[in-house]
């Protein structure tokens, strides 16, 4: 499926996300399940198939990593961690270091370590996701599957630290 | 049995709102299009969610249950909503309490087990359906006939605990309009009342589970952006602190007191919590012991690691929605415990406003699934509104060294459907071992587990080369089915992920059928009932539909749609169920093509309204899309 088209935008990796979900809210205003209680069934099935559909690309396309991925697949590039070129190990090692130091901090309870580490690696997502929506400016290729593996990497980081302040707290 | 007085023109079903509350539940419905609650005979409104289960075989629910727990500390279940959906091994069911509980017996779900008076064993679904049977009988004292039920669960439910309240209410015969979320209840019974319109934060700190929702209103539509909370965590924890409190200062050992005393010890508590909302403090007094008093500002430090733990919930519900404390136009307080000063200060200072409780915060919840069982059951304004709901916890599947793969993450908007495909790791591998899990961590064994099943019956294939296709949908009611395919040999499965701690469909049916006087008979009227009423429904919609969009119908569809709703009106006249089914397929039939159009013209109207109205916002959204990396950069801290 084209994301992009359901919510009847322009594929490109730069969205007006306040747009987009003003567009995903009319759309469900229109579909959604909730509409056709009274309905026959094939219309309801019709209705849920489509609701899940424009749901399914809000989904992507408000995330800058799913709506990457969709980019690249619709670009004829495929993606999947098994199918993308092994990250770089210089970076591999450093990830490594952060994600030690992570738990170093979670071990010791030190939650103003954890912030700090988050911070680092939220700053450095928030760059290579300004750099990645300025290389698909000038067009889809292989080249850009490293920075879509880091961005995968640091979000993998900022969830283990939600995880961690939960268990701080708790 | 209220099957029969269905068609009892002069008392049409009407449908009901449920909040199923850890302390208290309550039923209310719609009339004269506003929300109002139930009352029993004694005018009361809250019920206990309390069941006692007597030696002469009794079971008594709600007030007088309350009053009997004191003298049957085991036999009279309080708070069962922390246990729906739990395993027997879970560190919520060991908490301090004066249950006694019965390990499940081999080759069943280990699901929690309370043994009772008279060695008799019930789990939480039963108890619950209980609680429902009981609001259901004060629902129809007033309303004569009820309809379906919208039931209300915490945001943060997980799947199996989602699933348990639903079996819980077709246990007491209620037929489930919607699982609703607590906080998204509560905003719809306040955006109606105030024609809010914004970005509103809904704090709602129960008896035993917390939700932080955040949601927009915007012209009707009540679109969640994010939810969070601790489905352990409640009023109950205040409760629990304080007992612990009082048995420290008299130097006893929690572990090792009778359940006399520790029921005794909770309702102290509760009562000395109450009188701290507006008093400074308060005298206890066990029996044998000497008196003492707990000042407003100890209980506070008490409660302060707990408010803490719901600060994290609401600074991550925060940030998934992208939204400021500032930005938000308000802040709802629901549940009883937030009448506790303490909590209200709490809320005040991390949302930077004072927070709104107008509504009783203990009713709101009900009052809000009124409204939702009015929109889906009856004749609610169904045109105007629309709640837009969440999943609370991401949904994935364990990959290889036990680490999960998300293939649905929190906040995803429901209905919805994801499909992820994977390969075998080992040569000649012959089946795949599937475990479903719900959560946030890395890790598939940190997460609950929803179900494991196993695809078997793939040929022998080198590694990597078997393809298994796993597909997720969770419907309107946040539960999820799961779906597996093998793509090379077209092998599949079908689950319904709830063999955790739910009941099968066969149980939950015998078990109906048990309850039932006379069983099968009532079944199948029922069914009849079902039917006619689906098919009366189904008539009235073709019709509006054939008057609404009359230019789309092609050549001689109308005839064919009209001889096929003629059939249907004839069957509905007999009492022939599986006719009136067959001719409700076939006017399905009928008009299928019909109903893709009109579904066509749907979204082309809901898009190109929404390009014509951005034309016109483009200015403004320009400046919104520089709000919204301003708040990103500042969004580090």
């Amino acid at each position: 499926m084209d994301p992009f088209s359901t919510l009847g935008i322009a594929r490109r990796y730069d969205v007006d996300l306040a747009a987009l979900e003003k567009t995903h809210r009319e759309l469900s205003r229109a579909l959604h399940p909730d509409r056709y209680v009274g309905a026959s069934a094939s219309e309801r099935r019709s209705a849920l198939a489509k609701a899940v559909d424009v749901n399914e690309a809000w989904r992507i396309l408000r995330d800058p990593i799913r709506r990457a991925e969709a980019l690249l697949t619709l670009g004829g590039v495929p993606v999947g961690e098994n199918r993308e070129p092994k990250a770089d190990p210089s970076f591999l090692m450093e990830m490594l270091e952060q994600r030690e130091a992570l738990s170093n901090a979670r071990r010791t309870r030190d939650l103003e370590a954890v912030h700090r580490l988050a911070r680092a690696i939220r700053a450095r997502s928030d760059e290579t996701e300004r750099e990645l929506s300025l290389e698909f400016a000038s067009g889809v290729s292989e080249a850009l599957l490293p920075k879509l593996g880091e961005l995968r990497f640091y979000r993998r980081f900022l969830d283990e630290v939600s995880a961690i302040e939960d268990e701080l707290a708790a | 049995m209220a099957l029969f007085e269905i068609f009892d023109p002069k008392a049409p079903a009407r449908p009901i709102g449920i909040d199923l509350g850890t302390t208290n539940s309550l039923v209310a419905y719609v009339a004269n299009e506003r929300p109002v609650a139930i009352a029993d005979c004694d005018l009361a409104v809250l019920v206990p969610s309390v069941v006692a289960y007597l030696p002469n075989g009794d079971v008594v629910v709600g007030r007088r249950a309350a009053q009997l727990a004191a003298e049957y500390p085991r036999d009279t279940i309080v708070s069962v909503k922390r246990f729906m959906g739990r395993g027997a091994n879970d560190d919520e069911t060991r908490r301090l309490g004066p249950y006694e509980f019965v390990p499940a017996p081999p080759g069943e779900p280990n699901t929690v087990r309370f043994r009772v008076a008279g060695g008799r064993i019930v789990t939480p679904v039963e108890v619950s359906a209980e609680i429902l049977r009981a609001l259901k009988a004060q629902a129809e004292d007033e309303l004569r006939t009820v309809g379906g039920a919208v039931i209300t669960v915490p945001a943060y439910f997980d799947d199996a605990q989602r699933q348990a309240t639903k079996d819980a209410a077709r246990l007491a015969g209620l037929e489930v309009l919607r699982l609703l979320n607590e906080p998204t209840a509560a905003a719809l019974a306040y955006g109606l009342e105030k024609k809010e319109k914004g970005t509103f934060a809904v704090y709602d700190l129960g008896g035993g589970t917390f939700d932080v929702t955040v949601l927009v209103l915007d012209n009707g539509v009540f679109q969640v952006r994010s939810t969070g909370g601790d489905s352990q965590l409640g009023g109950d924890d205040m409760d629990r602190a304080l007992a612990h409190h009082i048995l420290a200062e008299l130097g006893f050992d929690p572990a090792r007191q009778t359940p006399q005393l520790v029921r005794w010890l909770l309702d102290q508590a509760r009562a000395a919590k109450h009188e701290l909302t507006v008093r400074i403090d308060v005298e206890v007094d066990v029996p044998g012991q000497r008196r003492f008093s707990i000042s407003r500002a100890r209980f506070e430090e008490l409660i302060w690691p707990l408010l803490e733990r719901t600060g994290v919930a609401c600074r991550r519900a925060l940030k998934d929605a992208g939204v400021q404390p500032e930005e938000l136009r308000g802040v709802i307080l629901v549940g009883g415990a937030t009448r506790v000063p303490a909590v209200r200060r709490y809320v005040a200072g991390l949302f930077k406003k004072d927070p709104l409780s107008d509504i009783d915060p203990d009713q709101v919840v009900a009052l809000g699934a009124a409204v939702q069982a009015d929109l889906l059951g009856g004749q609610g304004r169904s045109d105007d509104i629309l709640l837009l709901d969440v999943i609370p916890l991401s949904l994935g599947i364990e990959v290889g060294g036990g680490v999960i793969d998300k293939v649905l993450p929190r906040n995803s908007t429901i209905p919805c459907a994801a499909r992820a495909t994977y390969t075998t790791q080992e040569d000649n591998q012959t089946g795949f071992e599937i475990h479903v899990v719900q959560g946030e961590r890395e890790l598939a064994a940190d997460n609950r587990s929803l179900a494991r099943f196993v695809l078997r019956g793939i040929p022998r294939m080198p590694a990597g080369m078997a393809r298994l296709e796993m597909t997720f949908n969770v419907d309107t009611d946040g539960l999820l089915s799961v779906h597996a395919k093998e793509l090379t040999t077209g092998i599949e499965q079908q689950v319904t992920v709830k063999p955790s701690y739910g009941l099968d469909d066969a149980t939950v049916e015998q078990m109906l059928l048990e309850a039932l006087d006379h069983g099968e008979h009532d079944l199948a009227v029922r069914l009849l009932a079902e039917n006619k009423v689906e098919a009366a429904r189904i008539l009235a919609a073709t019709r509006k539909a054939m008057v609404a969009d009359a230019d789309l119908l092609e050549k001689g569809e109308e005839a064919l749609i009209e001889q096929a709703s003629l059939e249907l009106h004839d069957a509905c006249s007999g009492d022939d169920a599986p006719r009136i089914r067959s001719r409700i397929e076939a006017l399905d039939d009928a008009t299928k093509a019909f109903a893709g159009r009109r579904m066509n013209r749907a979204i082309a109207r809901a898009i190109e309204g929404r390009r014509i109205e951005a034309v016109e916002k483009s200015v403004e959204h320009a400046k919104g899309i520089e709000a919204a990396h301003a708040a990103d950069a500042t969004r580090g801290g």
